[in-house]
């Protein structure tokens, strides 16, 4: 799990994609509390995904990540310093977690389940793009501590 | 389409989300006394730097004369390596100051037994090996520069 550090990512990265993923689970939410249930489901199921393919395929091959490599990088001066894609990657799994909860218990009959899921992920993607917080990265001690991940 | 439930959500939820940055981001990193210092309790049952050297899995040697900073981190902790070069090089302006990190990844037990909530979590530990003060997020380098003079008893050139 901990072995040799993959290579560095630019910072912004991460942040620019939860920048857009924010804006687009405030969409669910929106459409969600305002009745149009289905709409709200499909947005969320698709964003569901993309936290899936950040979190196995690696946060470096994630559409948002690579719109911001193609697009975004160049325009900007080289970062101050590059960044471990570990934390990121986790987040995004917990951005997973949190989603698919809600897609599931959206499609099992529960609508309110689903902006409430894209709610608390707006939040965590919200914090990290705005302020720079990875409330997602923060999740990982917590799991250590309950021995949720094994010691090895 | 419910229009005063989806508006209220399109205000309330950055509004609230904007409220909990800010609230985080005065609280974060600032130095925070500890006052148990030397006496028995979990987070400060150190006092000696024996102790402390077998709380922490971290040798004798690697402690400072005058004060230690600790630093928790894990593998997974995208602030945490930036936080040990500032760390590392605050140590470095002071004689007698050393900065440690400590790996969580695989040490729940060592996070159990300092309470650590979130990395990176710095602890300031004065020459005894006792806990002075604590840091929850990315520290603010003068306040653990104020705190180092006072353990340190010198007064630092500035920069």
């Amino acid at each position: 799990m901990s072995q040799p550090e993959p290579a560095g990512i630019d910072p912004r990265g991460p942040r620019f994609t939860a920048g857009i993923t924010a804006v687009l689970l405030l969409v669910v939410a929106v459409l969600g509390f305002g009745g149009a249930d289905l709409a709200a489901w499909l947005l969320l199921a698709a964003l569901a995904a993309l936290f899936a393919w950040g979190a196995f395929a690696g946060v470096r091959r994630h559409p948002f990540g690579l719109l911001f490599k193609r697009f975004v990088r160049p325009r900007l001066s080289p970062p101050d310093e590059l960044e471990d894609p570990r934390p990121p990657t986790f987040a995004q799994g917990v951005g997973f977690a949190v989603t698919v909860v809600g897609v599931l218990l959206g499609a099992i009959g529960l609508p309110l389940a689903v902006p409430i899921a894209a709610s608390l992920a707006f939040v965590a993607a919200f914090l990290n793009a705005v302020f720079g917080y990875c409330l997602g990265c923060q999740l990982y001690l917590l799991l250590v501590r309950a021995r949720v991940i094994p010691r090895t | 389409m419910d229009w005063s439930a989806a508006l209220i959500a399109a205000v309330a939820l950055p509004a609230a989300a904007a409220a909990i940055g800010l609230a985080w981001k005065s609280r974060a990193g600032r130095v925070r006394t500890v006052r148990s210092a030397g006496r028995t309790g979990d987070e400060a049952a150190a006092p000696t730097t024996a102790d402390a050297s077998r709380g922490l899995g971290v040798a004798t040697e690697a402690f400072g004369e005058s004060a230690t900073l600790v630093q928790f981190s894990t593998a997974y902790c995208s602030r945490c390596p930036a936080t040990a070069r500032e760390l590392a090089s605050i140590a470095h302006d002071y004689v007698g100051v050393r900065h440690v990190e400590v790996d969580l990844t695989h040490r729940p037990d060592i996070a159990d037994r300092f309470r650590v909530l979130q990395t990176p979590t710095t602890l300031i530990l004065d020459a005894r090996g006792a806990t002075t003060a604590r840091i929850a997020g990315v520290p603010r380098s003068n306040e653990v520069r104020d705190r180092l003079d006072e353990l340190t008893g010198r007064t630092r050139v500035p920069a």
